[in-house]
Formats: structure tokens, C-alpha cells, sequence
């Protein structure tokens, strides 16, 4: 008998709390845009304690979908919307509003950066991916093999990646040892190996994982520091997005009133990003 | 007590049965539905080695592969462990101990699988990077070994109460002829519980194969067949790994989302058949201590 009580209690409670539905913006998408937005939802909620703002991550392929389906009001991307996303969602008006600038650098793990390859031409990098190039000694590297780190076919900073490194945002990489999702987990796997090539926003470098300078055609050597990406002298960069339905109007375009403002920009710079007026 | 009150015991108890076998039915109706456009579109080329959505090729044969390999990989490591437990704590153990270290045991399956996949991907990744010398320790091998830790309790219990289950006159009479402890076990109670030992394992498979979450932090997610075949220190993609990743990303109503779903119909329809047949093992045995 106790046990159906606290049972029905519980009930209670759900439904009370079902009652009590605050306004909430819901938002998902992309693992790079995802920092900057989990900081601004906090800051935000200090003045307007009245919205509830959910963040989920999911890849950019997540924040289109799942804003096309109506289940969120903002969704993250890291990259353009693809023909096909507009065309999978023809009642969808999708609004992007770039609140950010963002490299995305080539990487590798410490060991073969300290190894002296520090500077990679894009045809190299396009070898490696597409399995044409399997040792790091064919680079004048150490005799390992080379991992090479891949990430899931929707996630934006692939398309951004292979169209430059491959020609074309939806490439195979049939060099491709690992497939991977967050910026969170392709970093850990270039940590975790000590021969590993990946792909990584400017803002996740660290010192186990080291982004790699890109020899440009004419032979200037372009490093991926902040500078060159406000420049755009860096080869790989994209806009951080934020896509609502239509124009957002209410809770959702004051929160991103804010994250265009001031405020909001210099968390866009604290996370590692380069802002918009830059 | 009152005639009413026992009706509605009644109808409460028939309606959770309806309830729960009309879920299974409507889970079934919706896979069997939203894959059907993938069946028709693609038919054959379903059971290919290339899966990219770009070009619209959608072949599920490298996750089907991984899915059988790891629950393989899974069973050979888990069976043999499990079943020498079982010998264990119900042959060896005083019974007062016994409930203890079963417990104990059993507190294994009470451990949700994300921290498998994060103690997975961690540690133990890593060793097997270390020890076989790997480029990456995210392997089939890594998975499945994972696979059987997971699915351990689940084969302990259940021969454990198999063993239990076997009356003691049985063993007397075994003593009473001479017989040595291991002939004991290998020539008489092992024998009696082989019926239930099999069922523990069918269970213990359809749990593998379900496996997500942990499967999909250590296997690496490449959609390969590893070169060659039994190259399992390869990086794989199960079904379960493929749809964790990849269902999100598809629209509703799409192809890709079509193809997607048939997967999950395909590992329905493979626990479906291996619980029918785990149900009829259980059931005919005809015990002879009965």
C-alpha cells in the first residue's frame, strides 16, 4: 500500500509540474557553437530568470533537423544548410543569423607536432584522408602509421573540412580509420593516440592536441591563429550559425539580441571564437 | 472479499497484459512501416558494403557484420566465465555466502551502461591500444570484450538458478556411487541444467545485441568490414552504434531515416526469433527431477 502511495505521489508531482510550464527555448545543434551558447543561456537567465532555455548538442545535422521538425526554436550549425535540409523542409523557412567566425584546423597529436611536422599542405591532407598517404614517414614524420580521425557525414565541421580538403562537402574519406561525432570525442581520440590526424575548431586546440599551419600553393605558410582567421587568410574557416523557423520574434529574439550584443560577443571571444565586428 | 473487488483485479491484470503485448505489436507495426519505403526503394542494394547517404547508397552489411561479431566476441568471453561462476557460488560456495556474492555479482547489471562505454573509452581502450599495439584501441575486439562484462550477471544468475533449481538427491546419490566433486558437476548436474543453460545464453545474447551505448563510445564507428575478415582489432559499427549516431541526424520521412529503421527492424526481428526460441528451450526440457 506504501508503495502505491509514494507511486501516486510522484504522479502528483509530474502533473503539477507539467502545470507549472514556464516559457522555455529550446536549442540543439552543433558541439562548437554549443560553449558559447550554454555560457550566454546562464548569463541571460541572471536577468530574465523567467525563461527556461534547454541546450542539447547533437552536431549540426541535429540542430537543422530537429528545428525543421519543430521540436527546438533555435538550432545550432556550425556549417551552410544543405540543398537537401531546405528541400526535406519545404514549411520551414530556415532564418540563419551568424554570431560568430570559427576556423577549422587540421590537427595532430602532440607527439607528431613536437616530431617537427607542424606545416601540411592541403593535397597532403587531402593524401592522407583519402588513404593515399598511410605513414607519417612519407611526410618525413616518425615510421607510425597514421590514424586518421574522420567525424559523422552531417556534422558541420566535416562539410567545412572536406570541401576545401576534398572538393566537396560530402566526400568520402576512404583513408578514414574513425568515425566520430562531438568536438569532445575527436579531440580525446587525437589525445588518446599518438600518431593521429583529425579535424577540430580553432577554439578546441590545446596542448595535446596541436593544429597544424596549411602551406598555401604559393608557398606562404599560413598558421591558424585569430589574427588570420579575423584576416581570412586562413583557408578553412565558416561562420558560427544560429537558425530559427521564420523570423524569431518573443523570448527567442530577445535571447539572441543578446547573444549579438556586446554581452553576448564577448562570450563569443572568451570561448575562442572570433566575433562578428571583427 | 467482494465479488467486485475481484473483477477489477482481473480486468486490471488482463488489461497490463493487452497493454504490454499491444506495445510490442505497434513497436513492430512502426518499424515495419517507416522501413517500408526503404525496402521498396532500395530492395537488394540494402545488403550492400556502402552506406553514404550523399549518393543514396544505403548498405547495411558492415553494422550487421559488427553486430554478430561483437555479440560472438561477447558470448565466447562471457559464456565460459559466467558459466564457472555459476559452478562456483552454487557447487562450491556454503550457501551462506552464497546470496552475498551473488548479489555482488549481480550488482554488475545495475551498472548503467554509459559508465561501461566512459570506463571503456577511458581506460580500457587504451590497454588495448597498449597491449596489442594498436593505432587506436577503439576496436571489435574492445566492444565485445566490454559486451561480455555487461552480459555476465545476466548468465551467472540464471545458471546459478539452474544449478539451485536441481534437488539435492541427485548430488547424494552421485557421492553415494563414489563420484569426485568435478564429476559430480560435469557428468550429472551439468547435463540436468543444459536446458537452462541455454536459455541463460539466448537471454544473454539478446542483451548483447541491443547494446548500445557503451558499443557505440568504443567501437570506433566506421562503417567497414575489417580487412580481413577476422581482423577484429579493427575499428567496426554495430547496428545499435550506427542508429545511436545517425538516427538524429536523418529527416522523418526520409529515405535515410527509412533505411535506418529497417536496421532496427532487422534487430527486432533477430531477438524476436531469439526469444521464441529461448521460450521453447526453457519450456520442453522435461526435467528429470519433475
Amino acid at each position: 500500500m506504501k508503495h502505491s502511495y509514494s507511486l501516486f505521489l510522484l504522479l502528483v508531482i509530474l502533473i503539477l509540474n507539467s502545470c507549472d510550464k514556464k516559457q522555455a527555448i529550446n536549442i540543439a545543434g552543433s558541439t562548437t557553437v554549443l560553449p558559447i551558447i550554454s555560457i550566454a543561456a546562464e548569463e541571460f537567465r541572471k536577468t530574465n530568470p523567467d525563461i527556461g532555455i534547454i541546450v542539447n548538442e547533437g552536431g549540426s545535422g541535429v540542430g537543422v533537423n530537429q528545428l525543421g521538425e519543430g521540436k527546438i526554436n533555435i538550432g545550432l550549425v556550425s556549417r551552410d544548410i544543405t540543398q537537401e535540409e531546405i528541400k526535406a523542409y519545404p514549411n520551414v523557412t530556415f532564418n540563419t543569423i551568424s554570431i560568430g567566425k570559427d576556423a577549422v584546423v587540421p590537427v595532430v597529436s602532440s607527439e607528431i607536432y613536437n616530431s617537427g611536422i607542424t606545416t601540411l599542405t592541403l593535397e597532403n591532407i587531402a593524401k592522407i584522408y583519402r588513404g593515399e598517404i598511410k605513414n607519417w614517414k612519407d611526410l618525413n614524420g616518425p615510421d607510425k602509421e597514421i590514424l586518421v580521425v574522420d567525424k559523422e557525414a552531417s556534422r558541420g565541421t566535416r562539410h567545412v573540412f572536406m570541401e576545401i580538403i576534398l572538393g566537396d562537402k560530402e566526400a568520402i574519406a576512404s583513408g578514414a580509420d574513425l568515425v566520430l561525432g562531438s568536438n569532445n570525442e575527436e579531440q580525446t581520440a587525437i589525445v588518446q593516440s599518438d600518431a593521429a590526424i583529425g579535424m577540430l575548431s580553432n577554439a578546441w586546440l590545446n596542448e595535446d592536441v596541436k593544429g597544424l599551419n596549411i602551406k598555401m600553393l604559393d608557398g606562404t605558410v599560413i598558421e591558424p591563429t585569430l589574427e588570420n582567421i579575423i584576416n581570412n587568410k586562413f583557408p578553412i574557416n565558416r561562420d558560427l550559425l544560429i537558425v530559427t523557423n521564420a523570423e524569431p520574434t518573443g523570448e527567442v529574439k530577445k535571447f539572441i539580441e543578446y547573444l549579438l550584443s556586446s554581452e553576448g560577443q564577448i562570450i563569443v571571444e572568451e570561448a575562442g571564437y572570433v566575433g562578428i565586428n571583427q | 472479499m467482494l465479488g467486485s473487488t475481484n473483477n477489477i483485479g482481473k480486468y486490471y491484470v488482463y488489461g497490463s497484459t493487452l497493454i504490454s503485448a499491444f506495445i510490442v505489436f505497434l513497436i513492430f507495426s512502426i518499424l515495419l512501416v517507416n522501413s517500408w519505403e526503404a525496402v521498396t526503394t532500395i530492395g537488394l542494394d540494402l545488403f550492400n558494403l556502402n552506406w553514404n547517404p550523399a549518393t543514396r547508397e544505403f548498405g547495411i552489411w558492415s553494422m550487421l557484420f559488427g553486430t554478430l561479431v561483437v555479440t560472438f566476441i561477447a558470448l565466447l568471453i562471457a559464456v565460459p566465465l559466467g558459466v564457472a561462476t555459476a559452478i562456483f557460488t552454487s557447487e562450491i560456495l556454503p550457501s551462506t555466502y552464497r546470496i552475498v556474492v551473488k548479489s555482488l555479482l549481480e550488482l554488475l547489471a545495475g551498472i548503467p551502461s554509459i559508465i561501461f562505454g566512459l570506463i571503456g573509452i577511458a581506460f580500457f581502450s587504451i590497454w588495448i591500444q597498449n597491449i596489442f599495439d594498436l593505432q587506436s584501441g577503439r576496436t571489435i575486439l574492445t566492444a565485445g570484450i566490454l559486451l561480455s562484462i555487461m552480459i555476465l550477471p545476466t548468465i551467472i544468475t540464471l545458471t546459478d538458478d539452474a544449478f539451485n533449481n536441481i534437488p539435492s538427491k541427485y548430488r547424494e546419490t552421485a557421492k553415494g556411487l563414489g563420484l569426485y566433486k568435478y564429476e559430480i558437476i560435469k557428468e550429472v548436474l551439468l547435463p540436468i541444467a543444459k536446458p537452462d543453460l541455454k536459455g541463460a545464453i539466448l537471454l544473454a545474447f539478446g542483451r548483447a545485441l541491443g547494446e548500445t551505448m557503451a558499443v557505440m563510445l568504443v567501437i570506433g564507428s566506421i562503417d567497414k568490414i575489417p580487412d580481413p575478415i577476422y581482423n577484429w582489432l579493427s575499428p567496426g559499427q554495430t547496428i545499435t552504434s550506427k542508429l545511436g549516431r545517425e538516427i538524429a541526424e536523418t529527416s522523418f520521412g526520409s529515405v535515410h531515416f527509412s533505411a535506418m529503421i529497417f536496421m532496427g527492424l532487422l534487430l527486432f526481428i533477430i531477438v524476436l526469433i531469439l526469444t521464441i526460441i529461448s521460450q521453447n528451450s526453457l519450456k520442453s526440457n522435461g526435467r528429470l527431477y519433475e
